[in-house]
């Protein structure tokens, strides 16, 4: 009898401290499939046609197919195929990668969708092993539509080999399906009131900026509206200046002190205000943008390479520069420059190597978003920051 | 006789010494105007870098890691490069790589700057000797008072290359973006000393 007592003792005290040890256990449940969008209400989401911005012909349509039926199969009410398309050909939407502000309130009015899930294909590649990179978010409609969620994934068949090879995947079709996964399990865990998905872990320091200046008028304790200007690519890359916009949209969201207009928004800014950049975003300009918008900031920048490779050999190559330009002081209040390649800080067995562009800009643009908020002392001035920031 | 030989050995010895001297000379070369206060240079542009190389995007690529590099020193302010398009156009310059003292003074007026940057990439790339190859970079540049038009500072930079260390054990060299800013700093430590 005392042992069975000593036993059940044991028993709890194994349990309680697995709920310690793996908490993360608890939260599997929330992203199951039942966990929908029903908890939350009514809500009802259209999605845009893929955008393209690989430069090649890609599978859009089969991943946006993919991306409906597992959205209806966790019970989102997703916008029927008819009414989207009558919709789009009533307002003539050509272009697929943003909501500007017209067209969030008439979908509103019209047709009752409370949010647009707009799907970007960054990179794609069939080749062995394939690769192929996404970035999604989720904008809210009515009259000042703002990102909701926002989520990206790079993969390459060759990611986790394995022992052997066995964790090598060469069907493209299942490096598509492990990508949504990842993208809508995120979604999933915010429409069902979860935190936003935090699928990449920390950026690991060597992807800082190589060079960045950060002035003390940057408040990291306030939080700021940030519009993001379309940033100039003078890589080889086509489309690389709208993939770095995104990356930045994304990063920038989530480093917390900063509300993001959506890019679809200030496009609409920068057509109607018929702003053409010629090198960068002029003072002037960036008043007009930052007072039509009302925002606080604006960033602009330049891609200077944007590489990624096919097949087996090769490494991905990502530069860019960045400058941010406060609405109250006229000033560049943070300019930084950043470049990196897959096999950098890599020695032994390949290990810690990135093997999409997308993975390396992600982690580079997390780090600016990190030393952006940072406190000034500790940031303002660096030049070769290696040891500076932790 | 015994003489004339230890006299032409110590002059052998000196001239051995005269071309350690020579062959130990970095490639910088520096002009500053000794009349010019710089510390009343606040804020500057850079202009758009004439590139001499193949590849037309170089210059792009070298004037923004100055300005980053320039900007990161806290010691003046570098306006945006959009501010310095719309001072070009407002100012009705043909050629900003290459300004005049009449247009410094005028884009002076319009973007109010103390002075300009203006820069020249001679090389930039890989070089080749036999089967060693290594990258390069060939920089200068001058800043031009606004005030007067007048050149007050000019500097040039050779960094990278190939080495005896590489033709003896082979090594491609530096990264490109390392050598650049080698040669960036090496400018900016010139024009700050």
């Amino acid at each position: 009898m005392i042992s069975l007592t000593v036993f059940l003792n044991k028993l709890v005290l194994i349990f309680v401290a697995g709920f310690f040890l793996f908490p993360n256990l608890a939260k599997t449940e929330e992203v199951g499939k039942d966990s929908a969008i029903a908890s939350k209400g009514k809500s009802r989401i259209a999605i845009y046609p893929v955008e393209n911005l690989s430069g090649i012909v890609a599978p859009v349509k089969e991943i946006r197919q993919v991306c409906i039926e597992k959205l209806k199969g966790h019970g989102v009410d997703v916008l029927e195929e008819e009414v989207l398309e009558k919709f789009m050909t009533k307002y003539r939407i050509r272009y697929t990668g943003g909501v500007n502000r017209e067209i969030a309130k008439a979908f509103r009015q019209d047709i009752n969708v409370d949010g647009v899930l707009i799907i970007s294909l960054g990179f794609y590649s069939d080749a062995n092993p394939p690769k192929i990179s996404l970035i999604s978010r989720l904008v809210s409609t009515g009259e000042d539509p703002s990102i909701l969620w926002m989520e990206g994934v790079g993969l390459a068949g060759d990611d986790s080999p394995g022992i052997l090879g066995l964790g090598l995947i060469e069907d493209p079709k299942i490096l598509i399906d492990k990508s949504l996964k990842t993208i809508l399990t995120s979604l999933m865990r915010y429409l069902s009131g979860g935190q936003e998905g935090q699928v990449d872990k920390g950026a690991k320091k060597k992807f800082h900026p190589k060079i960045s200046y950060r002035s003390p008028a940057l408040d990291s304790n306030r939080k700021y509206s940030v519009a993001i200007a379309p940033f100039f690519s003078i890589s080889e890359r086509k489309y690389a200046g709208e993939i770095m916009t995104l990356h930045f949209a994304r990063e920038l969201k989530r480093a917390g002190n900063f509300n993001i207009i959506e890019p679809g928004v200030v496009r609409q800014a920068f057509l109607e205000l018929r702003i053409v950049m010629e090198q960068g975003v002029s003072l002037a300009n960036a008043e007009l943008i930052l007072g039509m918008l009302n925002a606080d900031l604006v960033i602009s920048g330049k891609v200077t390479d944007y590489e990624d490779y096919q097949g087996t050999w090769g490494k991905p190559k990502v530069g860019f520069n960045a400058q941010l330009i406060e609405r109250k002081s006229r000033e560049v209040v943070w300019s930084s420059n950043s470049y990196n390649q897959g096999d950098d800080g890599v020695f032994f067995f390949d290990r810690g190597r990135v093997n999409t562009a997308h993975a390396l800009a992600s982690q580079m643009t997390q780090w600016v978003g990190k030393m952006m908020l940072e406190d000034s002392k500790r940031v303002q001035g660096i030049e070769g920051s290696k040891d500076r920031v932790k | 006789m015994k003489g004339i030989s230890q006299m032409s050995r110590f002059k052998f010895i000196l001239f051995g010494v005269f071309l350690l001297f020579i062959s130990c000379a970095g490639h910088q070369t520096t002009y500053i105007d000794s009349n010019m206060d710089f510390g009343s240079v606040k804020t500057v542009a850079v202009m758009p870098f004439v590139g001499l190389t193949r590849d037309p995007v170089v210059a792009e690529r070298v004037r923004d890691v100055f300005i980053n590099k320039l900007l990161a020193t806290g010691a003046v302010y570098v306006i945006p490069v959009g501010e310095v398009a719309r001072g070009t156009a407002r100012a009705e310059i043909q050629n900003p790589t290459a300004l005049s003292s009449d247009e410094t003074i005028k884009l002076g007026g319009i973007i109010k700057v103390q002075a300009v940057i203006i820069g020249t990439v001679k090389e930039y790339g890989e070089v080749r000797s036999g089967t060693v190859s290594s990258n390069i970079i060939s920089l200068s540049l001058q800043m031009i008072e606004t005030q007067t038009g007048k050149i007050v500072w000019t500097a040039a930079s050779t960094k990278g290359g190939i080495s005896t260390w590489d033709r003896l054990f082979g090594g491609g060299g530096k990264p490109m973006n390392v050598v650049t800013e080698k040669a960036v700093d090496d400018l900016i430590n010139s024009l700050l000393k």
